[in-house]
């Protein structure tokens, strides 16, 4: 018995070490600068005095309506991204599935390339198809009668969902494929002998069996948006589109930092992140445990 | 494990980077003090045509002090984010580049030290006073100045005498060649409205004769819808509503596009621009030329677009060796000289004895050899010296950046954005327990 626990402090000591040195601390760290701000006197050229305000930057976060616009941003870049995710993976996952699909490993790897670009590289890349007078895109719509601005307050949203889009579908295709490849395939046997056509199978036993990783996906993406920050922040530097520097709340703790030089309000915008994110978490893994006790 | 829960720990790690990004600890700066013999190593960080240039030629001619130049972003392309952190983290550089509209911001975070016991009264006094002006803040000098920044319009001789359009003197005569510009070629445009560059319509207010940031007494007056604002802001929103200049992102590929397919024809910058323009467009030299900036009554004025400075960061160990550096950038024959040499910089400096020098060097043949080191003179002189910049620059500065993007057709325009970034400024320096009126 001795010898296990021995066996587990050991084991578990790199954890917990890693854990503590970038995780708990910069956490408490976060925190503790969050309670604080510069304050200066006069003009404001004899240097700055590090003044401790309690909760005065969370109110500030909270009062800012561009902090709170940016969650509001997220909430309609969740419903707008997440509906097209799903469907076009689970889509993409049928189709591999299904009979019909040749060159299955092909289409697969094809797929899932995109995930591979890092996400700065895919925004550089979309900002250039985005760009009007530069972007083959831009002028076939153009050619066809399409006048559509992906930089303007209307495009931000969807400019922003296409590139997400285009980063994930393959990996969460991937996933849906895994899912389905797992069924038991005398299911789908039994449901061709009773007649049932590749439409039938694919709504009514298919989709059914993968609902869990349908759920399980969806929820990760809703925790996943919450840190949008890369390919936003690329719209926003250089192209002088409508995404502004506070877009999204994690742009907004950014700006604050680097813009503003107020580190106080900037660790106050990112605790405030992190609880969402901490409570979204808990509530994903709440739901996702009781399903499991269910089946 | 599985795919998904791979991509929550990507969550929770995503929050705890976000969360580290802020609290950056970083080692302590290399150069140490107990170094006595041997040449004293100092670190410089700039963006600035040319800076690696006169560094070289620094360090050739030196063997007490040399200098290790690392090129970073310009300043609001990530370079002050950079440059603050490194400040905040403890392992900024000895010596950083700062424009002038961004100086009051690193002054205020206590960023910068005090360098007026080696920059002395005698050294301020060979520089530009209205650039000496934007480097004293609360009676202290805080950096070395460089150059000036005189506004200027480039254009494209060629493509001005084809649509018969003359240089405008006045604003009302630049919209009125905007007009013809327009009428004769559908596609082109005089000039460019960038939406994400706020400073070159702070210039255009500033020569108009705004003041946005007035320092009175212990008081920051703020006013950036003053009348003079108001009147730029108007004209500007027209010639975008007719449909008169581009907008397009500064630098962008968008906009170097259409300076190589000649559907922008006249770019309004300043005086480091002619160094831009002929680094960028190398094949349309002989095309270009340069005017003085269209004003409002057709007499010369201009506001300062950028403009550069040298600061000693606080931590540093080096003072008297990074301001030896900073003025010999500045204040030498042979600093100017190496920068200019290279090629690519038309830097307009603020020591009027080295203008001459900054003549030679510089290469006109781009534009036909045109003197334009005279008319950036003219331009230099007629600098409203009344303009000062306030300490919340990035504030102000994202702010208007940010409501510029979101102008369209019918919607909020320039006076909406404006006034967006003086509220956005009163905020921040009440925020900072300032005093503010406005």
């Amino acid at each position: 018995m001795k010898a296990r626990t021995r066996a587990a402090a050991i084991l578990l000591t790199p954890f917990f070490v890693l854990f503590t040195a970038v995780m708990v601390v910069p956490i408490g760290y976060a925190v503790w600068l969050s309670l604080f701000t510069e304050k200066q006197s006069g003009l404001g050229f004899g240097g700055t005095e590090t003044v401790f305000t309690g909760l005065d930057n969370y109110t500030a976060a909270l009062g800012d309506r561009a902090f709170r616009e940016g969650f509001g941003v997220l909430l309609g870049y969740c419903l707008l991204y997440i509906p097209l995710l799903l469907v076009g993976a689970l889509g993409l996952a049928l189709l591999l599935d299904s009979a019909l699909a040749r060159a299955r490993r092909f289409f697969q790897l094809a797929l899932f390339l995109p995930h591979a670009v890092p996400g700065i590289i895919a925004a550089l890349i979309w900002v250039y198809l985005y760009t009007p007078q530069l972007s083959p895109v831009v002028q076939a719509m153009e050619a066809g009668g399409i006048g559509f601005d992906f930089f303007s307050p209307e495009g931000a949203l969807p400019s922003v969902v296409n590139i997400a889009l285009w980063e994930w579908l393959g990996y969460n295709m991937v996933i849906f494929y895994a899912a389905l490849q797992a069924i038991d395939r005398s299911v789908l046997e039994a449901a061709t002998v009773d007649g049932a056509g590749a439409w039938r199978i694919a709504f009514s036993i298919k989709v059914p069996l993968v609902k869990a990783s349908l759920a399980m996906v969806g929820l990760f993406t809703v925790i996943g948006s919450l840190q949008l920050f890369t390919e936003p922040l690329i719209l926003n530097k250089g192209t002088g589109s409508a995404v502004t520097s506070t877009w999204t709340p994690n742009m907004y703790a950014y700006t604050a930092a680097f813009d503003r030089n107020d580190y106080g309000l900037a660790a106050a915008a990112s605790v405030l992140l992190a609880l969402t994110a901490a409570l979204l978490s808990f509530a994903v893994t709440r739901l996702t445990g009781r399903k499991g006790k269910r089946a | 494990m599985s795919l998904s829960r791979s991509r929550t720990s990507c969550v929770i790690v995503g929050t705890a980077t976000a969360l580290a990004v802020l609290t950056a600890c970083g080692g302590s700066g290399e150069d140490s003090a107990n170094k006595p013999a041997g040449p004293v190593t100092i670190t410089f960080w700039g963006w600035a045509k040319g800076s690696k240039d006169v560094v070289d030629a620094f360090n050739a001619s030196h063997t007490d002090i040399q200098v290790k130049f690392e090129e970073i972003p310009s300043g609001t392309a990530g370079g002050y984010a950079k440059i603050s952190n490194a400040v905040k983290a403890g392992n900024a550089p000895d010596l950083v580049s700062i424009e002038y509209s961004s100086l009051p911001e690193f002054v205020s975070s206590g960023a910068l030290q005090d360098i007026g016991d080696q920059f002395t009264e005698a050294d301020r006094a060979k520089l530009l006073p209205q650039s000496v002006e934007l480097t004293t803040l609360g009676g202290k000098s805080w950096a070395v100045p460089f150059d000036a920044a005189p506004q200027a319009f480039f254009y494209r001789k060629d493509l001005f005498a084809k649509y018969k359009v003359q240089a405008p003197a006045t604003w009302d005569e630049f919209r009125k060649a905007a007009e013809q510009v327009k009428k004769a070629d559908a596609k082109a445009r005089i000039a460019t409205f960038f939406p994400d560059d706020p400073t070159t319509f702070e210039a255009m207010a500033w020569q108009a004769g705004a003041q946005w940031f007035k320092a009175q007494n212990d008081t920051w007056k703020i006013d950036t819808t003053d009348a003079a604002t108001t009147k730029v802001a108007t004209y500007w929103q027209g010639l975008l509503d007719d449909g008169l200049v581009h907008k397009n992102a500064s630098f962008s590929p968008e906009w170097t596009g259409s300076l190589k397919n000649g559907t922008t024809i006249g770019y309004l910058g300043a005086s480091w621009g002619a160094g831009v323009l002929k680094g960028t467009l190398p094949e349309q030299s002989g095309k270009w030329a340069v005017a003085p900036m269209p004003s409002w009554d057709g007499k010369p004025a201009s506001g300062m677009l950028g403009g550069t400075s040298f600061a000693v960061t606080k931590d540093s160990k080096q003072k008297a060796a990074a301001v030896t550096f900073a003025e010999w950038m500045s204040t030498t024959e042979e600093g100017v000289k190496a920068r200019i040499a290279s090629g690519t910089s038309s830097a307009f400096p603020a020591a009027a004895a080295l203008r001459p020098v900054a003549k030679k060097a510089f290469d006109a043949s781009y534009y036909g050899g045109q003197d334009i080191y005279a008319l950036f003179e003219a331009s230099g002189a007629s600098i409203n010296p009344n303009w000062a910049w306030g300490p919340t620059t990035g504030t102000t500065n994202t702010t208007i950046k940010d409501h510029f993007g979101k102008i369209t057709q019918g919607g909020p325009g320039i006076k909406e954005a404006v006034k967006a970034g003086h509220d956005a400024t009163v905020a921040e320096l009440t925020k900072r327990g300032l005093k503010v009126e406005g």
